[in-house]
């Protein structure tokens, strides 16, 4: 039997709530459950789903924007399971768990490590202008590929059962998180100019000054790269900004004198 | 050859170890020792291909990695170690692997171990293995993600046990 | 100003659970949640303003596995309302207090990490839940429990936005009178220094090699050209 369009839909929503009860020690394990239940209703009955149930609510974790993938697909191999009489239940949970790790590995890489500095660089440079639609140009930037590997691929998986893999192998989707981070890198590098620059014009200081602020940069960069928690960071650089705007005006005095 | 982490996850390569550790260490190899992934190809593909192409990956049997890290292969690499249990750790450790530091990043929760940290779950066995590293002079911490603190992993030990030793 | 209170703790909550729990549609972020609230309170440049300071400061501690990142939704929530209740309250205006309220939030809402791990641990529990209920047949409670998580996600989130908001209504009043003056010089140095922070972290952890060579280039060029320009 298949699972209606409509079932889908229902499983589709309820993977907007997959982390509710995210917790230490299954991660998203019960959210994976809970989001596949309304298929598994309509395939298995009684004793069988509860037997099934349980199975879905032990360990699970992966990106959140992949885990409708891993759902197409498992909601397709349970459904063949569902209709043939052998058994492949081990199948379905090797699949499960084999996608996972790495799923949760590519989508880490081009969503948070890539796709977020992007976008938030692009809407940085409205809201630095005072554009009150940065937010709205930043969530518009950011959800375009999430919602497209949330609902294309959530029909793909469905479609293609374990064949979806084959998508995110042909693709190289890990040198693609690459090149968006490298285009992030990019971005900020040209926002911080244009802080900077129109920071030095609004006082009225020569722009050349400017190019100095790459040191402190690269400086605070390789500090953090040894470990160094922005909090610190950030007490450090401000509380050396205050002291030295408390008593700028006594050494510039001092040097005329 | 480097090797600048030896770490034991049970989840192997993901985004915790891709993400934060291999720009962290600045690793350009990531060897994978672990029998059972080693004998799954699938697997072992989809763990490939989660990796990007500038980064070489060399997944195999403990075996397989010791014999690889020995060897002249990896020369001029930074190698980061993966271990997806702790006997593979302390079967590495024993079979020619030496590492000096172990990393303790996730280990699963199942039935009858116990809770040392967050994301951190052993069972008494596997206490007697690091305890049989630490004897050999590893030096083991507790560290999920660069960002976080690094621990002993003394410090983690539920009380109970250790004063039973 | 009761009300702004609640109003905030309503955005608090809606976007704190989006961090984790729900969506993940990014209305998470500083840039989004701190403008939000402001428009509500109905000084949405303020909100913009402390948008800009926070969003790339923790940008790069990414949500990976179980890793849990500072939270800085209810920092920009929290300084943005603490901002816009105090600047009409103690009748101040300008980015200073902005900055003031900030530097007071910022630590304060280190306790957001501590309650979002306290809730991830305490959600331990409903495991136990679900398994007995599916022991018992009913697969409607072992759903339900699913919900349950949500309890705890949005008490971390209303906790940390009440505890940042209560330090700085009891903390900022006293300190503004002595710092208003003293932050007027470097005042706007700092806030354009919280971005670059932020820029610089994340050059120091992404994962792309010569980020830093990257990142000058960019720089320069862009520079030259405005200069030109």
């Amino acid at each position: 039997m298949a699972i209606s369009r409509r079932t889908r839909l229902h499983i589709w929503l309820r993977l907007l709530l997959l982390q509710a009860s995210w917790n230490f020690e299954r991660l998203q394990g019960i959210g994976f459950f809970y989001s596949l239940l309304p298929g598994l209703r309509k395939l298995y009955k009684k004793e069988k789903l509860l037997d099934v149930s349980r199975k879905y609510v032990g360990y699970f974790n992966t990106h959140v924007y992949l885990a409708p993938m891993v759902a197409g697909a498992v909601l397709k191999l349970e459904e063949e399971q569902a209709a043939v009489v052998g058994d492949q239940t081990l199948e379905i949970d090797n699949f499960k768990e084999m996608v996972a790790a790495p799923y949760a590995a590519i989508g880490d890489a081009l969503f948070w490590g890539g796709l977020r500095p992007l976008a938030a660089g692009v809407a940085l440079f409205f809201a630095v202008k005072g554009i009150l639609w940065a937010p709205l140009i930043f969530i518009l930037i950011y959800n375009i590929v999430p919602t497209w590997f949330r609902t294309v691929f959530f029909v793909r998986g469905y479609r293609q059962g374990m064949q979806s893999v084959e998508f995110i192998q042909q693709h190289r989707l890990p040198d693609w998180a690459i090149h968006t981070k490298e285009t992030a890198v990019v971005i900020l590098g040209g926002l911080s100019a244009f802080m900077v620059f129109s920071q030095l014009t609004q006082h009225q200081l020569p722009s050349w000054l400017g190019m100095l602020t790459l040191i402190p940069m690269v400086f605070l960069g390789l500090v953090a790269r040894k470990g160094l928690s922005t909090l610190l960071l950030v007490l450090i650089t401000v509380i050396s900004i205050f002291f030295i705007g408390l008593f700028w005006a006594d050494v510039v005095s001092l040097i005329s004198f | 050859m480097a090797l600048v982490l030896a770490r034991i996850d049970n989840r192997l390569i993901h985004g915790q170890v891709l993400e934060s550790w291999v720009p962290f260490v600045r690793a350009d190899c990531i060897v994978v020792a672990n029998d059972e992934i080693a004998g799954n190809q699938l697997q072992k593909l989809m763990m490939q291909a989660s990796v990007p192409s500038r980064i070489r990956v060399e997944i195999g049997t403990v075996a397989e990695a010791i014999a690889l890290v020995n060897s002249t292969q990896l020369d001029h690499r930074r190698v980061l170690l993966l271990f997806g249990t702790t006997s593979d750790a302390v079967r590495a450790y024993q079979g020619g692997l030496i590492y000096n530091r172990l990393n303790l990043g996730n280990l699963q929760a199942n039935k009858g171990k116990a809770r040392l940290s967050c994301t951190l779950f052993l069972d008494p066995a596997d206490l007697d293995r690091l305890e049989l590293l630490d004897q050999a002079g590893v030096k083991i911490t507790a560290r999920c993600i660069p960002a976080d603190g690094e621990r002993p992993w003394r410090k983690l030990i539920p009380a109970s046990r250790r004063r039973g030793k | 100003m009761i009300v702004s209170l609640l109003l905030g703790a309503l955005v608090s909550l809606v976007c704190g659970l989006d961090r984790v729990a729900i969506l993940q549609i990014m209305i998470s972020r500083p840039i989004v949640a701190a403008p939000l609230v402001a428009l509500i309170l109905g000084e949405p440049q303020i909100g913009l303003q402390i948008g800009v300071m926070v969003e790339l400061l923790w940008l790069a501690r990414l949500p990976v596995g179980a890793a849990v990142p500072p939270d800085d939704t209810q920092v920009a929530i929290a300084s943005s309302v603490l901002a816009i209740i105090l600047g009409r309250t103690l009748n101040a205006s300008g980015i200073e207090l902005l900055l003031l309220c900030l530097l007071v939030a910022i630590p304060l809402g280190k306790v957001g990490q501590y309650f979002d791990r306290y809730a991830r641990q305490y959600n331990v529990r409903l495991i136990k839940q679900v398994d007995l209920a599916l022991d018992r047949g009913s697969l409607l409670q072992a759903e339900l429990q699913h919900l349950r998580g949500l309890t705890s996600f949005s008490l971390a989130a209303i906790g940390t936005y009440a505890i940042v908001l209560v330090g700085g209504l009891l903390i900022i009043p006293f300190l503004w009178p002595l710092l208003q003056q003293p932050l007027s010089y470097s005042s706007a140095w700092v806030q354009l220094a919280l971005p670059l922070v932020g820029i610089a972290v994340i050059l120091g952890t992404i994962n792309v090699s010569r980020a830093i060579t990257l990142f000058c280039a960019s720089f320069c060029m862009s520079f030259l050209l405005m200069w030109l320009v």
